[in-house]
């Protein structure tokens, strides 16, 4: 873990706060309130460790997490976990999906494999109004609009739910039950992957966690996980 | 097997919560409600580039997607599907583009283009990492790269990417849809490049419905 993640932890907050204050007060567009908020932070970084980009740019850092997780933007990795650059390796999409023929998620896992990370953490969070959505669409035996590529991109997550006994529960426990089966479904796919099967194959120990963000609490609980299997 | 780096991420995690809700006690349950982020990050999952640490943002603040060499194919679902929700459910109004120097996806291209040149004939193995940077090394190899140094290249690889993932998106059905309707809420594409050396954003594009 970076050395540099500790005196981070606690200024990150406030920095964000205050950078809010000022950036409100210039009427900012948004994007241009992230630039000038990467300035600021850029230069106080240099402050504490003049070398810290030239010395990860030339040097550059071997994370040991891939985090597989939701685009949601209460979610953000490196900040839920007060992570610094060079950390986590991240790849999110909507609802933390890990579809077997999608090219996009299997080669990044395949890139992190080859780059020797040492566990790939699947995230999913409480309250994903996607998974709202697909338990919505398997209760209305709807089939997905093929021209609408947010239900292209939901229908294993709807095929899952349909298989799932959600008789008795109300809304929140509904959704509680599947983002958990959700979850434990993503995990399977990536275990089932060609990059995991072979890297358990070549002896390699590499474990498959699943995790899920309460976003009311902000605290991550690990449900599952997977590891090398023993011979 | 030891899980010291996740167990640190999980303590991390820990740590964090409590220091936010000392902070701002209602902060969780108050983002438990709703999102409603003004901008979308599209760029590489490359660990370097935390999209809300390097831009001192929180929770709520951004919508992400990350990838191989931060990339927009048009018939890539995961990433449609992104930006379909983010436009049209969440409402964001800048949809940021970003890629960085010393890409490894750019640099493996640039590579796989070289290769192709010296080797007429050989095929690149069938996998996900090759059809998913397929596009780019086409697009490396109708780039003019002679009488550049290694490092020119690769820059000009990254910078290029960067405005054809630019154009990718403004072609997108969300992004033509809300540009083509004079009632729909605006939004904006850049094309940011992430200098790693610097840890400094520079904004190289910008379009709107105006262009």
């Amino acid at each position: 873990m970076n050395a540099l993640a500790t005196p981070y932890k606690n200024h990150h907050f406030t920095l964000c706060l205050s950078l809010l204050h000022s950036m409100s007060q210039l009427q900012l567009n948004a994007a241009e309130g992230l630039i000038n908020a990467n300035e600021e932070w850029a230069q106080r970084i240099i402050k504490v460790n003049p070398n810290f980009f030239k010395d990860s740019d030339t040097h550059p850092p071997k994370p040991k997490v891939l985090w597989i997780g939701c685009s949601d933007s209460r979610a953000p990795a490196s900040v839920i976990t007060a992570s610094m650059p060079g950390d986590i390796f991240t790849h999110t999409n909507i609802a933390n999906q890990f579809h077997s023929f999608d090219d996009n998620a299997n080669s990044v896992l395949s890139c992190a494999i080859s780059e020797e990370i040492d566990h790939v953490v699947l995230v999913g969070h409480s309250i994903c109004e996607c998974v709202q959505e697909a338990i919505v669409n398997a209760a209305a035996a709807k089939p997905a609009d093929p021209n609408n590529p947010i239900e292209r991109w939901l229908t294993p997550l709807s095929e899952l739910v349909r298989t799932l006994d959600l008789s008795g529960l109300d809304e929140s426990e509904a959704l509680d039950l599947v983002t958990k089966a959700n979850i434990n479904k993503q995990v399977e796919n990536i275990c089932n992957s060609e990059p995991i099967v072979t890297a358990w194959a070549d002896g390699k120990r590499v474990s498959v966690h699943g995790w899920l963000y309460d976003l009311a609490t902000g605290r991550i609980r690990e449900l599952v996980v997977r590891s090398l299997p023993r011979p | 097997m030891s899980h010291e780096s996740t167990q640190i991420l999980l303590n991390a995690n820990e740590e964090w919560a409590q220091s936010v809700i000392k902070d701002i006690p209602d902060f969780f349950t108050q983002s438990a409600t709703g999102q409603s982020p003004k901008v979308l990050w599209i760029g590489c999952s490359d660990s370097r580039v935390p999209e809300s640490v390097i831009t001192a943002s929180k929770p709520g603040d951004i919508f992400v997607h990350r990838n191989i060499a931060n990339q927009f194919h048009l018939n890539d679902d995961s990433a449609l599907s992104v930006l379909t929700y983010a436009v049209k459910v969440v409402g964001v109004e800048h949809v940021v583009l970003v890629g960085h120097t010393n890409c490894g996806g750019a640099a493996a291209c640039l590579k796989a283009a070289e290769d192709a040149a010296a080797n007429t004939g050989a095929s690149q193995p069938d996998t996900p990492l090759t059809r998913w940077l397929s596009p780019l090394i086409a697009h490396v190899q109708s780039l003019d790269l002679s009488g550049c140094s290694t490092s020119e290249a690769l820059n000009k690889v990254v910078e290029t990417n960067i405005i054809m993932q630019v154009d990718n998106i403004c072609k997108s059905e969300p992004i033509t849809t809300a540009w083509a309707n004079p009632n729909s809420k605006k939004v904006t594409v850049h094309g940011w490049v992430y200098d790693l050396s610097r840890g400094r954003i520079d904004e190289l594009v910008c379009r709107d419905a105006q262009a």
